[in-house]
């Protein structure tokens, strides 16, 4: 034993309280992302029940090809990539929005009253959502087509309307999440040094000036450190909503279907374990690789908000 | 937002995660299957030696007392709880039922069942979960329609050999119809005990006699008949949806009807051959049996354009596609007006819904419309045992008395004597009132029907008995009916096809397109770049060599 503690060992002790906070999120991560990680080998096994994984024979690349002859490989990733796009953008305007419309209102019980409001549908399980949806939008006695009858105009047919799903879905994610996130712009917004606004009032800077050069400037860093997340999900459906939502419909498939519809629709028609492993697989490759090129741009443009 | 649930991704983590504790966990009981399959054999060839030599068992017994008494009588000191998996809803009574049925295993072979039920909605996708998950199950119900083959090959079950029958079950080794053990053979393995019953699947009309009397309809069965009845529905009852299929269960029972007739009245007698996902057809008297696609053959695009005008004109929703509930269960609850199902089903509800609905008048027709019924193979209703069961051997010894002793036997499909039924002579029953709660023959019951102790329903649908006599009369078997499809060779193209056909061909099933001869087109061309050509061509090959072996 040397003397002096080795670096580490020291830093363990000194800090023991930090890193005793950071445990349990270490552990969650090593037990649920990194153990089964070694699952990716199931990706190139001929998976059978007896064999579990490690027992199954080998299958090279045979499991992948599947996904590229299917001819879904290229319409999933799209339909992943811009509908995660268009999250993003919708809701981050609607949250930066509605943010900074709460920070103006003056009543404080209003203030509080419809932050909460808006924070409810957070709760609300996408289960539930889809029922809502179903009974808005069914044909035969849906809301809305009961609505539009009573006015004596003709019924929509939605659930084999290609067109509306994008548009339901856009609206269905904006609904459930845009109250999250204002809350943590607003949150950002209140962190504003109050100095600021008051020196502009005194300039006699309007509303309209003080958002524009205060506010939003100021709360730029946690607008990249957002985005900068959420591209890393950009290759990950909301599975949940993407099933319930659309009921799993193959009317639309061609519009709504993203990978991780895709993975679970086939793994429980074929039951081939190996197959959906794959497509799971190229799913997270490429996942990894754009979280790799939008750090990279990051650092090139703002080297302080890059993560790594 | 940030949080973005990753169910999928968390739900392949879970399943890898139980695989891999599966993994750990298989070795012992792998050893465990093998073990006893040892003593198996041993104890079988202790049978042997009993029967071959007196003298020479005897002194067997006298150096290993052990295993002469474990080859008389399996060894069922240890009590265990068998878990059986059922596909349905569990009947109200299923519990005092089982109660019954417990209290006899018990006393004969030290044995509890412990019933679990998957619902008819969700099946298709927990069949195959509960086999990945982990879970300590033995029994489950099994047919060629319902995952056996899929099963088998990937070794989800425990096999069946000659002598663990001989050993475990051995009145199921005197009783079993020799055809039925052939049939259950998958690459020359056993891994279900097909039910010891000649069954008919044939499919009738259940429609609102209330109704047909108030619109004058006579009769509704033929398609041209339900048309009518069901076009006075659209026209008159708005609240009322006419037929509510499109489940997973039904997706496909209205073209099954239109297309096997169209088929039957021509004059090659296209049929499906393998799986249905595949979406192969063959000509009856093609002896060069050229395996085609079903949407290649000529009377394809009429079937689809009727099914295309009965969709535009109401007859089911335009939401058909994303129902969870079949046709029968709207029907049970007053949502439609006309139910397409098998007779066994007519049978099993048809009491309850005269004695809860007497004003509906249900009445039940033929809804062969002139084709014969299917034969069925004896493997369209089975049952199995999980191959990583802790009490293989047990469970093997539970469904030999489930399938044979005529007490349990009769509990199981017709629930309790007295209770639920009333004998009626030395074939036939009565239900009672109760019945409702424990119908007839509809627990998931039949892996287990036995000819040998079979009742039918006595005065149950009016006409069903001279019906029954005619579909008996002209039942056949189709030509291909045992052959199985290996798809190994092909599995990639398989793949690619079961997805065309849980979403293009489902659509068309359900008449869901607006131009048939360009859908039809189109899914031909989806189905040759995913690979058609070169299953359908393994399908003919395997198809010549069947028609070989098997001599017609």
């Amino acid at each position: 034993m040397k003397k002096k503690a080795h670096p580490f060992l020291h830093d363990l002790k000194k800090n023991r309280t930090k890193w005793l906070m950071i445990l349990p999120a270490a552990i969650v991560v090593v037990l649920m992302c990194y153990i089964p990680m070694a699952g990716i080998v199931l990706a190139f096994k001929e998976f059978n029940y007896h064999g579990g994984i490690w027992g199954s024979p080998w299958a090279g690349f045979r499991n992948f090809e599947y996904f590229f002859q299917s001819g879904k490989a290229w319409t999933t990733t799209r339909n992943t990539i811009l509908y995660n796009i268009a999250f993003l953008c919708v809701n981050t305007l609607l949250q930066i929005t509605c943010a900074i419309l709460l920070s103006e209102l003056a009543g404080k019980y209003f203030k509080r009253i419809t932050q909460s409001v808006m924070f409810l549908p957070y709760f609300i399980s996408w289960v539930v959502v889809g029922a809502f949806i179903y009974n808005l939008f069914n044909y035969e006695f849906g809301a809305v087509n009961s609505f539009l009858k009573s006015l004596g105009m003709e019924p929509l047919d939605v659930y084999s309307d290609k067109a509306a799903w994008p548009v339901i879905l856009i609206v269905v994610s904006a609904f459930k999440n845009v109250g999250y996130g204002t809350v943590m712009y607003l949150a950002s917004i209140v962190n504003i040094d109050g100095e600021m606004f008051e020196a502009a009032d005194l300039d006699g800077a309007t509303m309209w000036q003080k958002i524009r050069h205060i506010t939003l400037p100021c709360i730029r860093p946690t607008v990249a450190i957002l985005f900068l997340m959420a591209i890393g999900t950009i290759m990950k459906g909301d599975f949940q909503m993407f099933w319930q939502v659309t009921g799993n419909n193959p009317m639309v498939l061609e519009v709504t279907d993203v990978i991780d519809t895709y993975v679970t629709r086939s793994m429980l028609n074929l039951q081939e374990f190996g197959m959906t492993s794959a497509a799971g697989l190229y799913q997270s490759g490429l996942s990894f690789v754009l979280v790799l090129i939008a750090n990279y741009a990051v650092k090139k443009i703002e080297p302080d908000y890059a993560l790594f | 937002m940030r949080k973005k649930t990753r169910i999928c991704s968390l739900l392949m983590a879970m399943m890898l995660g139980i695989a891999t504790l599966g993994g750990c966990g298989s070795e012992p009981a792998s050893s465990g299957t093998q073990e006893s399959s040892d003593e198996a054999s041993r104890e079988s060839s202790g049978e042997d030696s009993t029967e071959a030599g007196e003298s020479e068992s005897a002194s067997e017994e006298g150096q290993e007392p052990e295993s002469e008494a474990a080859a008389n009588q399996p060894d069922i000191s240890e009590e265990v709880t068998l878990t059986m998996y059922l596909i349905g809803d569990r009947p109200v009574d299923n519990d005092e039922v089982f109660a019954k049925i417990n209290e006899k295993l018990k006393a004969e072979i030290n044995a509890t069942i412990d019933v679990k039920f998957m619902s008819w909605g969700e099946y298709e996708q927990k069949y195959p979960l509960i086999f990945a998950s982990g879970e300590d199950w033995d029994i489950i119900y099994t047919a060629d329609w319902c995952f056996y083959n899929a099963q088998a090959t990937k070794q989800g079950f425990w096999e069946i050999t000659q002598e663990a029958l001989d050993t475990y079950a051995p009145m199921t080794a005197q009783t079993i119809y020799p055809e039925a053990w052939e049939q259950a053979k998958v690459n020359g393995q056993v891994f279900m005990l097909p039910m010891n019953y000649k069954e008919i699947t044939s499919y009738v009309y259940m429609a609102r006699g209330d109704l047909m009397d108030k619109y004058s309809i006579t009769s509704v069965a033929s398609l041209d008949e339900a048309e009518a009845y069901m076009d006075a529905i659209v026209a008159n009852e708005p609240t009322l949806i006419p037929l509510d299929v499109g489940s997973d269960y039904d997706k496909l029972f209205v073209f099954d009807r239109m297309w096997n007739k169209a088929n039957w009245e021509s004059q090659e007698k296209v049929g499906g051959i393998g799986t249905w996902q595949i979406m192969s057809s063959v000509g009856e008297g093609d002896d060069n049996a050229e395996v085609k696609g079903i949407y290649d053959q000529a009377l394809f695009q009429g079937v689809i354009e009727r099914l295309k005008d009965w969709k535009d004109r109401g007859f089911w929703s335009k939401n058909a596609v994303v129902n969870t509930q079949n046709n029968t269960e709207s029907f049970q609850a007053g949502k439609s007006a006309l139910a397409l199902c098998n007779a066994n089903t007519a049978k099993s509800i048809y009491a309850q819904m005269s004695t809860e609905h007497p004003e509906w008048d249900v009445r039940v027709f033929d809804a062969q419309d002139g084709v014969p019924p299917v034969l069925n193979s004896f493997l369209a209703n089975g049952m199995s045992i999980f191959s990583k069961s802790k009490h293989p051997e047990r469970a093997l010894m539970a469904l030999d008395y489930l399938r044979n002793d005529v007490e349990i036997n009769n509990l199981f499909c017709y629930g309790i004597e007295g209770k639920h039924w009333e004998a009626a002579g030395d074939n036939a029953l009565v239900s009672l009132p109760d019945s409702g709660n424990y119908a007839y023959d509809s627990n998931c019951n039949w892996g287990v029907r036995n000819d040998a102790s079979w009742r039918m329903v006595e005065g149950g649908i009016p006409g069903l008995e001279e019906m029954n006599a005619k579909w008996k009369e002209s039942a056949r078997s189709s030509r291909y009916q045992t052959f199985v499809f290996d798809d190994s060779n092909v599995k990639n193209e398989v793949a690619a096809i079961t997805e065309i056909f849980n979403s293009d061909y489902k659509l068309l099933g359900l008449g869901f397109t607006d131009d048939p001869a360009g859908d039809i087109a189109k899914l031909k061309e989806k189905m040759i770049s995913a690979g058609a050509d070169a299953v359908y061509a393994e399908m003919q090959k395997q198809a010549l060599e069947f028609l070989k072996t098997n001599g017609n």
